[in-house]
């Protein structure tokens, strides 16, 4: 049997070299050194063990880093929800029965390709409360009572945030969705309407069963994503008001920009175990769908 | 055996085409390697020969060259422009000016130190500690710039924040007008029959005066993250009287900001501002890029700034109102922001021209630079050096403010620069104050956050007060 196969063996050698010289060590490396007191003096004082300290000071310390799992974790369930419905819907719309919709395609598609330092720029001027596009807007449309502190009122913020995160993101998972939707026979629809299937019925019965390869896909890209997420934030509130937005990977960047890289391997490795967890379930979920079906 | 060869042909390609673009890099390196000798031997020969004109030389060793500058926003700004252009033009280079958001300059600089990818000239706010704090290990970051000959263009007082165990490290430009106080709309005052306040009830009672005219009385942009915290550290004199000794027993370790009753007194007012909105009904959505106009259109009637903003605003927006300046009194303060520290900047020691860095330095430091940054600051009104050739440009606002000012008040600094390991921390404490005014956090829990952050400030620094 193998010997029918055009790469032997050994072809994986060198790029499993690769990987583990460059990605496996020094994520193993960087889970060790969050069991010792590595900082910008270590140089000078040498790396001493300090086995779980860190990670204790990370859940007992007055400085919340346990919000910011929490946040990190609401953000990921949050985002994929804003982001995965809509897409599914827009990707539907924009498979039939719409003129023009290849120009609507590239533009819901647009925004993705735009650094998030840029959206952070422009999204911080059009959010702003006193001249704002989006305040000044609603004023001129004598919407005024809508005017909200968008990046500054606690009861806001996330919404902003997930609101710009969608508004990028929201094209990306559609066009996976598209392609998803293209690969489904037309024939299946046209039996279901023969049936008297309306479109709740061939969305439930048809579509999302045959889709379910691009929604894992979309799931697993969104899941990492929201776990690992940073630019938005930073580039939005940085944390901020206060700290009411702070992620695992904004505070991780705050304390190895004050040399404390110890605590920021531990932050990163809690961030590791948590994606390796989530993303595993996921997968081994979907996996079992797409046998059952 | 056939797929034997392929598989072995395609894998020794890929190994060829790996070590290729290695190999390629090196080799671009060694030919820009031997043609900078190539360049530098004559010019060295030439310098042997008979002593060139110093500008000269330099164009002949530098040209070509780029010259990577890191700054946070605000700190270099326009008034740098020319200087950097006629640098450019005199040594036949380029300088890539790599302006970083005020937020976010401090933690891009330390990943770049830490990485080793820091630019040729590189900027901190330095005080008297920040060297031993902010980075930690000068010799191996920093450039040693002793026995420069521009060394002495700095006075005694700015020096200090330049030089660690005896050696120069930083080179500190800066205005000594008066930094952070309040600065205030006369004419408005005036007019509305308020006087300028010296407790901090008087201010409550200004603030409900003008807010009730639809005027903010205090504008605060607390988007910027570094502004609002001046109103608690910039009283730093009013905490060491409350509390004689306390700076040293900071210093020493021997007392917290935790549990001070004056300092928790000042966040508790600085919030009951917050909460009646006379900050501006988003004080911490908004920043100061339209500060100056605000003032112009007479949107507010006070805000923390140095003296030399009045020319600013008169320049920006043509106002015919009169502005003066007073002593922020939180907490009573009737103490002056003595403050010796700045924005300084250091040469990289990791550069891969050191002596491009130093003819930077020498360069930024003649009169005629020196003279070009005060003439394109419309915020400056003078520099702090030791120059007679330049020329000054008080303003009467200034002079009027400083001679009002009890001297006995002037001795302590600023809460900031006089206390180690604080100012790293000053948007931590930013932050922290946000999230009190927006019933996150307790007064006593942001002070409790700072003792933390100094401790760990300690423990990185190695300093044997915190053992």
């Amino acid at each position: 049997m193998n010997k029918k196969k055009i790469y032997p063996q050994w072809f994986l050698l060198l790029p499993l070299a690769l990987y583990i010289i460059f990605f496996l060590f020094p994520s193993i490396l960087g889970v060790l050194y969050s069991f010792t007191d590595w900082c910008a003096r270590s140089s000078k004082t040498g790396l001493h063990f300090v086995g779980l300290d860190n990670y204790i000071e990370i859940f007992t310390s007055n400085k919340n880093y346990a919000d910011g799992i929490y946040h990190t974790l609401m953000f990921t369930l949050i985002s994929n929800i804003v982001k995965l419905i809509p897409a599914l819907f827009l990707a539907i719309l924009l498979q039939e029965g719409i003129k023009g919709k290849g120009l609507y395609r590239t533009l819901f598609y647009l925004p993705s390709i735009l650094p998030f330092v840029i959206i952070g720029i422009v999204f911080k001027s059009v959010l702003n409360y006193n001249s704002g596009l989006l305040n000044s807007s609603l004023e001129f449309l004598q919407l005024g009572f809508l005017k909200q502190k968008w990046l500054s009122d606690l009861g806001m913020v996330w919404k902003s945030i997930f609101g710009v995160d969608a508004w990028r993101g929201i094209g990306y998972v559609m066009t996976i969705f598209l392609a998803g939707l293209n690969a489904i026979p037309k024939s299946y629809y046209e039996a279901a309407e023969i049936d008297g299937a309306n479109f709740w019925h061939k969305l439930r019965f048809i579509t999302l069963p045959m889709m379910s390869g691009s929604i894992m896909i979309n799931l697993v890209f969104g899941i990492t994503y929201g776990l690992k997420v940073f630019d938005v934030v930073y580039v939005l509130t940085n944390g901020g008001p206060g700290h009411a937005t702070e992620v695992l990977t904004t505070y991780a960047f705050q304390l190895y920009s004050n040399g404390q890289y110890g605590m920021s391997t531990a932050l990163n490795a809690i961030l590791l175990v948590i994606t390796a967890v989530i993303g595993v379930m996921v997968v081994k979920v979907m996996s079992k769908q797409e046998v059952q079906q | 055996m056939r797929k034997k060869v392929l598989a072995t042909l395609l894998c020794l390609s890929m190994t060829a085409t790996m070590l290729a673009g290695c190999g390629s890099t090196q080799a671009e390196e060694s030919v820009a390697t031997e043609s900078e000798t190539t360049e530098a031997a004559p010019a060295e020969a030439e310098a042997t020969e008979e002593t060139a004109p110093a500008e000269e030389t330099a164009t002949a060793d530098f040209s070509g060259e780029e010259l990577s500058i890191l700054v946070s926003a605000g700190w270099m700004d326009n008034r740098y422009d020319a200087t950097l252009a006629r640098f450019e033009e005199t040594y036949g280079v380029t300088v890539d000016l790599q302006t970083i958001p005020a937020d976010q300059y401090s933690d891009i600089l330390q990943s770049k130190l830490d990485t080793g990818t820091c630019a040729d000239v590189f900027w901190i706010q330095s005080n008297p500690f920040a060297i031993a704090s902010t980075i930690v290990d000068p010799e191996k970051y920093c450039i040693d710039f002793t026995g420069s000959d521009w060394e002495n263009i700095m006075p005694e007082a700015r020096k200090a924040s330049c030089t660690y165990d005896g050696k120069l490290y930083g080179l500190q430009i800066w205005h000594n007008s008066p930094e952070y106080v309040m600065l205030y709309n006369k004419t408005m005052f005036d007019e509305l029959g308020v006087s300028v306040p010296a407790t901090y009830a008087e201010l409550l009672k200004a603030c409900e005066t003008i807010s009730a005219e639809g005027i903010v009385p205090w504008f605060v942009p607390g988007a910027d993250g570094w502004q609002h915290q001046l109103s608690f550290f910039q009283i730093g004199g009013v905490y060491e009287a409350a509390q004689p000794g306390l700076y040293d027993a900071l210093n020493n370790n021997t007392a917290t900001f935790a549990d001070n009753t004056k300092m928790l007194e000042v966040l508790e007012q600085f919030k009951e501002l917050s909460d009646k909105g006379y900050f501006g009904e988003d004080w911490i959505g908004t920043d100061s890029t339209n500060m100056s106009n605000e003032f112009g259109d007479r949107n507010c009637a006070m805000a923390m700034a140095n003296s030399s903003y009045i020319k600013q605003i008169k320049e920006d927006t043509g106002t015919e109102d009169e502005f003066g300046l007073f002593l922020l009194p939180l907490g009573d303060n009737s103490y002056f922001p003595t403050n010796p520290a700045g924005p300084t900047m250091f040469g990289y020691n990791g550069s891969e021209h050191p002596e491009l860095v130093q003819e930077f330095f020498k360069f930024v430091c003649s009169t005629e630079s020196l003279q070009e940054i005060l003439d394109n600051s419309p915020a400056y009104t003078n520099l702090d050096v030791n120059d007679d050739a330049l020329a000054q440009k008080w303003l009467p606002e200034e002079e009027e403010f400083m001679a009002s000012l009890d001297e006995s008040k002037m001795g302590t600094a600023v809460l900031q620069t006089g206390t180690k390991y604080t100012n790293d921390y000053w948007m931590d404490f930013g932050a922290d104050m946000v999230s009190f005014c927006q019933g996150q956090m307790e007064a006593n829990d942001v002070l409790k956050n700072m003792d933390t952050n100094r401790a760990e400030a300690a423990k990185v620094a190695g300093d044997a007060a915190w053992k």
